[in-house]
């Protein structure tokens, strides 16, 4: 990405990105052709599918379902478990050459725990990990770790005494109460939070007279949610110091400046890589252009900039 | 043309003709060279009915045919998506992804081509083994059996007709060519040397899986599934198969018959 009219370069939780654009969880494949820097261009890191400490089948029946400018997915996490990640895929990421996280699955302390430490052999061959707390507390009562401050606190907490190497959170928007998920996980060390993964929605089967998914519910993703993503940004931002990575719904450069200007520091891009395999590129442009057109010298000069106070000094209402 | 080292790409192309075949089904022509020029036979693109948002997917639609710059689709409307599609004609943009998965020829690995193929379809299943017939050459195809449902496929039927000559076409309620299914056209037995290569709905492709020992000639069969990224990445599209969950956009869509669990199909 020489080309670009501006500086995109930017340091987010204990990495150093030449673009603020980070594909999402779970939507690139291990394909050695996808991992070449002629096919990534445009893009910051990258974060893994989930990786849990047991392979993973995933949910059987219909995974994946469209909606009006998006789509709903029940995968089920599957994956082939952290030992055939690191014997078969980590070799393929580790050559791109761009930085990317391991994005860790949670469902019980111990999980975590014996997670990290099989990924701590690997030594620096894993620049970062992206702890997903969406999955149910399997210690508990069975609600994602994410949903209250107490039980989202306690996940970072373990990971963080596991992990001391860039350690990203990923929240769920379906907490009530996110500034205070987002506060609570600052609190116990996180280096960046990611906000956030995909809202729970379900589809009706009007055929079969059923619901789509066995599971009922799945999780919604793609423009739809962008909007609904870009506010809990802005909230996430007006709660926390350490950097936030907007997620949701990005599917054009504008949406990027938009969290960015919300106090994101960078986007992760999702589902819309299913429509566009360039649009990590495409975003660096327009994010390039439009801080060259506005004679910004740099994209942290971006961060935050939609928050300024008001003509008058008035702060924003934050709610 | 390096055909991206085997992975799909991303164009926005022009349909250069369309083709009704009537009670919304059609064949579409789409000008992109590089899909034309890599595409073989069982592979498929991701269709998507214009640039924006809306529809979000692209939809999954086997390669009919593929010359020169232009490659052929055959749709048939089954909902919002492929009505769109029903709706360009020539010149309108589309967007595609593709081409996709391994076909028949790759599903075979290095195996010699067989004497003689059967080709098996069902309803638009049609399309890949057009493409098929085209790269496999009249000499070698022992026999070509259609099916549709039968009243609504008129057009269709006649189209099946003039792409597939001497086709055996049945349909379920009588109405066109003999009444009954695929299987019914097809031989008691399949003899070692040669294949049957069969595209068409799940019941159909089970209950052929199903009819034939394994002892026999081997069965290559096009899948479908719903799925959204086409590049193996969302896991969104996976079968079971002998050697666990597969996808069916990257690992497939052919299968060989043995390799695929077909009594735990989801039935969508």
């Amino acid at each position: 990405m020489n080309s670009l009219r501006a500086d995109l370069s930017i340091a987010v939780g204990g990495l150093n990105l030449e673009t603020p654009v980070v594909i999402a969880s779970g939507v690139w494949p291990y394909d050695p052709v996808l991992w070449s820097p002629e096919r990534l261009e445009g893009v910051g890191a990258l974060c893994t599918k989930a990786v849990s400490l047991q392979p993973r089948e995933g949910n059987r029946g219909v995974r994946v379902w469209e909606t009006p400018c998006g789509m709903l997915n029940s995968i089920g996490l599957q994956n082939s478990g952290v030992r055939g990640f690191l014997k078969e895929y980590l070799p393929i990421a580790g050559k791109s050459g761009i930085p990317f996280l391991v994005n860790l699955v949670m469902e019980s302390e111990r999980e975590v725990r014996e997670n990290l430490s099989i990924l701590r052999e690997s030594g620096d061959a894993i620049p970062a990990v992206e702890l997903n707390i969406s999955c149910p507390n399997a210690d508990c009562d069975g609600m994602a770790w994410g949903i209250s401050p107490e039980s989202a606190a306690r996940a970072a907490a373990i990971a963080r005494s596991e992990w001391k190497g860039p350690l990203w959170v990923k929240l769920t928007p379906q907490a009530p109460d996110l500034p205070a998920v987002a506060k609570a996980v600052e609190s116990e060390g996180a280096d960046a939070l990611v906000c956030g993964n995909t809202w729970l929605g379900m589809a009706m089967d009007l055929k079969r007279k059923q619901p789509v998914f066995r599971r009922v519910t799945a999780g919604l993703s793609g423009p739809a949610v962008f909007p609904l993503a870009l506010r809990t940004v802005w909230q996430v931002c007006g709660a926390v110091s350490i950097p936030v990575v907007g997620c949701g719904g990005v599917s054009r450069w504008e949406d990027a400046a938009a969290m960015i200007l919300a106090g994101a520091s960078a986007v992760e891009v999702g589902s819309s890589l299913f429509a566009d395999f360039d649009l990590p590129r495409k975003i660096s442009e327009g994010l390039a252009d439009y801080l060259a057109d506005a004679e910004i010298p740099n994209l942290a000069g971006l961060v935050g900039l939609g928050r300024k106070e008001k003509e008058g000094g008035r702060p924003w209402a934050q709610d | 043309m390096s055909c991206g080292g085997g992975s799909p790409r991303d164009y926005t192309a022009a349909v250069l003709g369309h083709r009704p075949l009537g009670d919304g089904s059609g064949l579409l022509a789409v000008r992109c060279g590089e899909i034309a020029s890599c595409a073989e036979p069982g592979q498929f693109v991701l269709l998507r009915p214009g640039t924006g948002n809306d529809p979000f997917l692209g939809r999954p639609l086997a390669v009919a045919d593929a010359a020169g710059d232009v490659f052929k689709v055959v749709y048939r409307i089954v909902g919002r998506g492929t009505a769109l599609l029903a709706s360009k004609r020539q010149g309108d943009p589309v967007t595609v992804r593709g081409p996709i998965g391994r076909g028949f020829f790759s599903a075979r690995g290095e195996k010699p081509l067989p004497r003689k193929v059967i080709l098996a379809g069902g309803a638009v299943g049609a399309a890949p083994l057009l493409f098929a017939a085209r790269r496999l050459g009249l000499s070698r195809i022992e026999k070509t059996v259609m099916g549709v449902a039968g009243k609504g496929w008129e057009g269709f039927a006649e189209w099946l007709k003039e792409a597939f000559p001497g086709v055996d076409l049945f349909s379920g309620d009588g109405t066109l060519g003999t009444k009954g299914t695929v299987l019914a056209g097809l031989p008691g037995t399949l003899p070692a040397d040669s294949e049957l290569w069969a595209c068409g709905p799940q019941a159909m492709l089970s209950a052929i899986a199903a009819h034939y020992p394994r002892d026999g000639g081997r069965i290559l069969a096009a899948l479908e599934s719903r799925m959204a990224c086409g590049m193996g990445g969302c896991l969104g599209c996976v079968i079971p198969t002998v050697s666990g969950n597969r996808r069916v956009c990257v690992d497939g869509p052919v299968f060989t018959a043995e390799e695929v669990m077909w009594n735990e199909l989801s039935s969508c």
